[in-house]
C-alpha cells in the first residue's frame, strides 16, 4: 500500500464464525478507480458475494467503507457507506450514513470493515485501535436502540465518545425495512442492511479510536477548507438547511403538486401550511446538531410534549420522514409523526419504507381489501395518527399484520391481493416526490440499483428550473447526475455540500487529502465505473429491463388535480433514452464496450 | 481592558468538531480528536453537543495539582504551559481541572492543555457558528448575563 496520505489503506475483517479478525491491505487501484463509499464497496461486493447469495444467509456480507476524505477537514466528507446484498431488492445495495460513526473507524485506524460470516449466538463488535473483540450481547437481544448504544457505552466504562452502530427489534427480526442506527439517530437507512445484521447475530458495532489522520497536504487543505467556509455560510441553500433541514423542501414540492399524498394518489396535501420549515422551526425544533466536519448543521432536534405519548423527542424529521409518516399517510400533525419517527428509530426501521408500507395497508384497508379482523381491530384509515403508530409497534414486533408488513410492501400487497396498490421498484418505496410532478425521478427510482432511491440521482432542482413534465431530452442531464451522486457517495461526502463543493472542489480536496493526481474527466470515468460495475451486478442477480419497472399509479393513473394534472409517465420511452445515453442495450445491460472502455 | 478568556456558549454548539480539527492540526499537524485541546461530547439522549475548554482558572487548579512543576501560566495570555520534559502524565491535573479539559497525549508521556494558540485561538477563528469565542472577561460576562436575563423572561426553552 503506497502512501496515500489521509488514506491508511487498512480494512478490518471480521469473520463472525469463526471469531477471526485480520487487517488487511487495500490495493491502491482501489482507490484510483473507485475510490471508497460506494464505489470500493461495490468492487468488494462483486469479488466476495456471489450474485446467487442468500441476502440472509451468512455468505451474504456487510462492507463499511469510509470515503478517502474520512476524519479530515473537508466539508461533509463523513458518510459510510455499507455495501451489500439487500434482502428487500435481491441485488446490490449501497447505504449511507452521516454523523461520526465512520470517522471513528477512521480514528481507530481502519478505512473498511468487512463483516462476513455468523454468529452461534448475540454478539457486538469493540474496536478500540488495534484492539478488537467479539462480546456477548445477549443481554442486548430484544433491546430497542438507545437502550443498547446506552447500555454498551455503560458496559464499556460510561465514555459518551464510544461511537456505536447497532440495530434494533427489527433487525433481530429480519424485518427487511430494519436499517443500521449509528449514535442513536444516524442511519445506514436502506434497503434492509439491519435485516443482514441481524442475520449474523450483531447486534452493534462499538468504535474508539485515538489514531492521527495525515492528509498529504494539511496545511494547503486547510487553507482551501477554510476559503469554503467562507462560501457555506454565505450560500442560501445551505442557510435554509441550516434553519429548516431538508423541511425547507416541503413547500416548494406541495406547492408544485407532486408531494406524496394518501399512497401517492395524491400531490399536494392539504395541511401543507402547517409543516413547513418555518413552521417546523417555531413549532417542535430544539436544537440544531451536525455531522462530523460540517458547517451546515442540518440536522434537527424535536419535540412534542403529547398527552398520549409524553415527550417525544427524535432527531429529525427530514423531508423524507415527514412526508412519508405524515402526508402519504393523510397525517398532519406534529404530535403523531414525531411519534411514528420515534418508533421506526427506537426499533430501527427506516422510516421511508415504514410510512409507504402502512400507506399502502392504509389504502387497502380503505378499498375493503383488508379489514379490521386483519389489522387486529385497528382502523387504518388515512389521517388515523394512533392506527399508524400501532401498526409501526405491529411491524417491529411482527405481531399479527405486522409480520405480513414486515416482509415489505410489494409481497405484503400480493399477499393482501392489491399489488398494485404497492409503490415501489425493485421491492423498494420511492421517496415523497411523486415521479409525475418531476419526470427525471421517473427514471431515477426505475433505475436506481437499490430500488427507489431518490438520491441515486435528485434531478428536482433541474428540473423545476426547465421543464419538469418533459419525458424526451432529459437521459444527459440523469446520466450526469447520476455521475456526480455516484463520486458523492464514493468520496464519502454529504449530498447537500454540493450546495458549494461542486466536482472541482470535490477533486481538488480528494487530490490534496490522498496526494494522487487525477484529471476531472479521469474523476468522472470512476462515477460511470461505478454506476456500471453495479448495473452489471444486478444484471448477473437476474435483473432486466423488466425490473427497471415504476408501479402502474404512476405511469396510467393521471395526477388528479393540482399543478400536476393530468400527468403521466411514458417510462420506456424514457428509459429507451437514458440506457442509450448510458451504452447499455435495449435490455438495459451494460454492452462489452462500454464495460471494456470503463477496464471492467 | 480585562485579559481575554475562552468563553463558550453550549447552546450554539452544532457538535461538528471542526474546533478539534483545527486545534489537533495546529498543534501536531495532523487530525486526530484525541490529540486536540478542545473536545466536543454530545449527549445522544437530548441531542445537546458540549464543547469542553479549558477556561484559564487565574489559581489554577491543574498548576496546584502537579507533583513535578510542569504547568505554569503564561503572563500574557494566562494560558497554562506543559514542560514536557517535567510531565509524568501521572493524570493528578486531569482529575483536579474542573472542566475536564485536560487530557494525556495519546502516544506520548505529557499532558495537552490549551495554549490559546499565543493569543490567536484556532477554534475560535474557525467555529462556523460563534459558539466559541476569544473575549475580555467583562465583555463575556455582559453576554452571559444578558443571555440569562433573555431565557429567564421567555421561560426558557421548550421540552427541556
Amino acid at each position: 500500500m503506497a502512501n496515500l496520505g489521509a488514506v491508511n489503506g487498512k480494512l478490518l475483517r471480521v469473520n463472525l464464525t469463526t471469531g477471526n479478525a485480520i487487517v488487511e491491505d487495500i490495493p491502491q487501484e482501489i482507490y484510483t478507480k473507485y475510490f471508497g463509499g460506494r464505489g470500493a464497496g461495490t468492487r468488494y461486493l462483486f469479488d466476495e458475494v456471489p450474485t446467487d447469495t442468500d441476502p440472509l444467509s451468512e455468505n451474504n456480507k456487510l462492507i463499511f467503507l469510509n470515503g478517502p476524505m474520512a476524519g479530515t477537514m473537508a466539508p461533509g466528507s463523513n458518510k459510510i457507506a455499507v455495501t451489500f446484498k439487500s434482502p428487500a431488492t435481491n441485488g446490490i445495495a449501497s447505504s449511507l450514513c452521516g454523523g461520526h460513526f465512520g470517522p471513528e473507524l477512521k480514528f481507530a485506524g481502519y478505512d473498511a470493515l468487512i463483516i462476513e460470516g455468523k454468529s452461534e449466538k448475540p454478539v457486538y463488535l469493540w474496536i478500540q485501535n488495534d484492539e478488537v473483540q467479539i462480546k456477548d450481547a445477549s443481554s442486548y437481544w430484544g433491546k430497542n436502540i438507545p437502550e443498547t448504544g446506552e447500555g454498551i457505552k455503560k458496559e464499556l466504562g460510561g465514555d459518551e465518545n464510544i461511537h456505536v452502530a447497532c440495530i434494533g427489534p427489527a433487525g433481530e427480526n429480519l424485518n427487511v425495512i430494519a436499517c443500521i442506527t449509528a449514535e442513536r439517530h444516524r442511519e445506514f437507512g436502506r434497503p434492509g442492511a439491519g435485516a443482514v445484521m441481524g442475520s449474523k447475530n450483531l447486534k452493534a458495532i462499538a468504535i474508539k479510536g485515538t489514531q492521527d489522520v495525515k492528509p498529504a497536504k494539511a496545511g494547503k487543505m486547510a487553507n482551501y477548507v477554510k476559503e469554503l467556509y467562507k462560501e457555506f455560510a454565505n450560500n442560501p441553500k445551505a442557510n435554509a438547511r441550516r434553519n429548516y433541514g431538508t423541511v425547507e423542501m416541503v413547500d416548494g414540492i406541495n406547492k408544485l403538486g407532486f408531494w406524496s399524498t394518501r399512497n401517492f394518489s395524491q400531490g399536494q396535501f392539504e395541511g401543507a401550511d402547517k409543516l413547513t420549515g418555518p413552521m417546523m422551526r417555531q413549532e417542535i425544533v430544539v436544537e440544531d446538531t451536525s455531522c462530523y466536519a460540517c458547517p451546515i448543521a442540518c440536522g434537527k432536534v424535536s419535540c412534542v410534549e403529547s398527552e398520549k405519548y409524553g415527550t417525544v423527542h427524535i432527531e429529525g424529521p427530514e423531508f423524507e420522514t415527514l412526508g412519508l409518516l405524515g402526508p402519504n399517510c393523510g397525517i398532519g400533525d406534529w404530535e403523531y409523526i414525531l411519534k411514528a419517527a420515534e418508533v421506526c428509530d427506537y426499533n430501527g426501521m427506516d422510516t421511508i419504507s415504514a410510512g409507504a408500507t402502512v400507506s399502502m395497508a392504509m389504502e387497502c384497508y380503505e378499498k375493503g381489501i383488508i379489514t379490521k379482523e386483519d389489522t387486529g381491530g385497528i382502523e387504518l384509515k388515512f389521517g388515523n395518527g394512533e392506527a399508524l403508530i400501532a401498526i409501526l409497534e405491529k411491524m417491529a414486533k411482527r405481531e399479527g399484520i405486522g409480520d405480513i408488513l414486515a416482509q415489505g410492501l410489494k409481497v405484503a400487497a400480493e399477499k393482501f391481493g392489491a399489488p398494485e396498490l404497492a409503490m415501489h421498484s425493485k421491492g423498494v418505496s420511492p421517496a415523497t416526490y411523486d415521479p409525475r410532478g418531476s419526470k427525471g425521478m421517473a427514471v431515477t427510482y426505475a433505475t436506481s440499483p437499490k430500488g427507489a432511491h431518490h438520491m441515486i440521482s435528485p434531478t428536482m432542482g433541474a428540473e423545476i428550473a426547465g421543464d419538469r413534465f418533459a419525458e424526451t431530452g432529459k437521459a444527459a442531464m440523469i446520466k450526469d447526475t447520476q455521475i456526480q451522486m455516484a463520486l458523492v457517495d464514493s468520496l464519502g461526502y454529504c449530498s447537500s455540500m454540493r450546495f458549494v463543493m461542486q466536482v472541482d472542489h470535490q477533486l481538488e480536496l480528494f487530490k490534496l487529502s490522498t496526494g494522487l493526481e487525477m484529471t476531472k474527466e479521469d474523476f468522472y470515468t470512476v462515477g460511470e465505473r461505478v454506476l456500471n460495475l453495479e448495473r452489471q451486478y444486478n444484471v448477473n442477480c437476474g435483473m432486466t429491463r423488466k425490473d427497471d419497472s415504476l408501479p402502474k399509479r404512476f405511469l396510467k393513473e393521471a395526477m388528479e388535480d393540482g399543478p400536476s394534472k393530468g400527468q403521466t409517465i411514458n417510462l420506456d420511452l424514457m428509459l429507451d433514452e437514458f440506457y442509450a445515453e448510458m451504452g447499455w442495450d435495449k435490455d438495459g445491460k451494460p454492452t462489452e464496450e462500454k464495460l471494456a472502455s470503463l477496464g471492467l | 481592558m480585562s485579559r481575554k478568556v475562552l468563553t463558550v456558549e453550549k447552546s450554539k454548539c452544532i457538535g461538528c468538531r471542526i474546533c478539534e480539527q483545527w486545534c489537533s492540526l495546529t498543534h501536531h499537524g495532523v487530525i486526530n480528536p484525541a490529540k486536540a485541546r478542545v473536545k466536543v461530547t454530545r449527549i445522544e439522549e437530548s441531542g445537546v453537543d458540549v464543547p469542553v475548554i479549558c477556561t484559564q482558572c487565574s489559581k489554577a487548579a491543574c498548576i496546584a495539582a502537579c507533583p513535578e512543576g510542569a504547568l505554569s501560566k503564561n503572563s500574557k495570555t494566562g494560558a497554562i504551559k506543559v514542560d514536557k520534559e517535567k510531565c509524568t502524565a501521572c493524570r493528578k491535573c486531569v482529575t483536579a481541572c474542573p472542566n475536564a479539559a485536560i487530557s494525556v497525549h495519546p502516544e506520548d508521556e505529557y499532558v495537552l492543555i490549551c495554549d490559546l494558540c499565543n493569543g490567536k485561538p484556532k477554534c475560535v477563528e474557525n467555529c462556523p457558528e460563534k459558539a466559541l469565542q476569544y473575549l475580555p472577561i467583562e465583555t463575556s460576562e455582559r453576554i452571559y448575563r444578558s443571555k440569562v436575563v433573555r431565557d429567564t423572561a421567555k421561560g426558557g426553552k421548550r421540552c427541556g
